[in-house]
């Protein structure tokens, strides 16, 4: 982890110096946990591409920006979080229900618990299913987390644990199928 | 310490420090609402790792990629272009207000060659005029009569 960390911070100097090719290997490095982050998120996978590549582009132009290029990926997921969001608020009216079920293309999701899952997710709101997503499949810390959120660790965590709690809720009869 | 001060779903997420991990290591043995608690977090979390990653459907464009090589009219747009044309522009004014400059310089020069002339010539009339009349009066003198 400290050596791929070592390894980011290497390419953004180099791309910072006009290294196209070292940014090219950020991308290829990121693309695909940026692609599934946005693409649980906004539940479209067009959607999440055009997001996915806005992102990458936005961070290569603001890279003179960047405070920490240590912290390129915490940095990159919240340019890719302004992104989502975005379009999140242009879809759907302020205080409306989050939608029943996810969107995302089932036939590419054929395991039941797969399916399970991925609808529970979808009755999170926004987000404290961006709060599973950034803690649980992208690892983050909780620091890292209020970075790309801006927002307070306390935030974070009550997001997370309240999300924890449902899913443990609407998971439940899936979980116990798969105990018996 | 209570069990509320517990916080297992940091631990199962591994957010506490060694310290708090340790403490909370040693708590466990003797709670059954803690290791249940704890259980119930990590069953949550094992189950939501069952989702799939996906391979996003194409590759991300890179930067070097032919789709963001400037079309021929964003040229023109560039710094260096914009930069270029104006010191062209610049070129091209000065040459034109030199050459401006220089037709009033050879204008300016024919005025005063044409008054300089002129001038020279109204003297010798003057001039002329004058030696006229000092003949005329001294033939006047000398012979009583007065030319017209």
């Amino acid at each position: 982890m400290i050596f791929r960390e070592v390894e980011d911070r290497d390419l953004v100097a180099k791309a910072r110096k006009g290294d196209v090719e070292a940014y090219n290997l950020l991308v290829s490095r990121w693309e695909k946990r940026v692609f599934n982050y946005l693409l649980r998120l906004v539940s479209n996978r067009e959607d999440a591409l055009d997001l996915s590549q806005e992102a990458f582009l936005k961070a290569y132009q603001s890279l003179p920006k960047l405070d920490d290029p240590g912290r390129f990926g915490a940095w990159l997921f919240r340019i890719a979080h302004n992104e989502a969001f975005s379009m999140l608020r242009r879809r759907k009216p302020e205080g409306e229900l989050p939608p029943e079920k996810g969107g995302v293309s089932r036939e590419l999701l054929p395991i039941e618990l797969s399916l399970a899952v991925e609808t529970a997710l979808g009755r999170l709101s926004d987000e404290q299913r961006e709060a599973v997503l950034l803690k649980v499949y992208q690892g983050f810390k909780f620091d890292e987390m209020a970075e790309i959120l801006g927002c307070p660790v306390s935030t974070v965590k009550s997001r997370l644990y309240t999300a924890l709690d449902l899913l443990k809720t609407t998971l439940a009869p899936t979980i116990l199928r798969g105990e018996a | 310490m209570s069990c509320e001060q517990y916080d297992w779903k940091a631990y199962a997420l591994g957010e506490l420090t060694l310290e708090e991990r340790r403490e909370a290591e040693a708590h466990a043995p003797g709670c059954e609402s803690c290791r249940e608690e704890l259980a119930h977090v990590r069953l949550t979390v094992d189950t939501l790792s069952a989702l799939r990653e996906e391979e996003p459907p194409r590759r991300i464009a890179f930067v070097s990629d032919k789709v963001f090589e400037p079309r021929w009219w964003q040229a023109f747009l560039r710094p260096s272009f914009a930069a270029a044309l104006v010191i062209a522009a610049a070129i091209l004014m000065h040459g034109y207000l030199t050459r401006t400059s220089e037709a009033d310089v050879q204008a300016r020069v024919n005025d005063a060659v044409y008054k300089a002339v002129a001038d020279v010539e109204q003297r010798n009339v003057t001039a002329r005029n004058a030696d006229y009349e000092r003949v005329s009066r001294l033939y006047a003198d000398a012979t009583g009569v007065v030319r017209q």
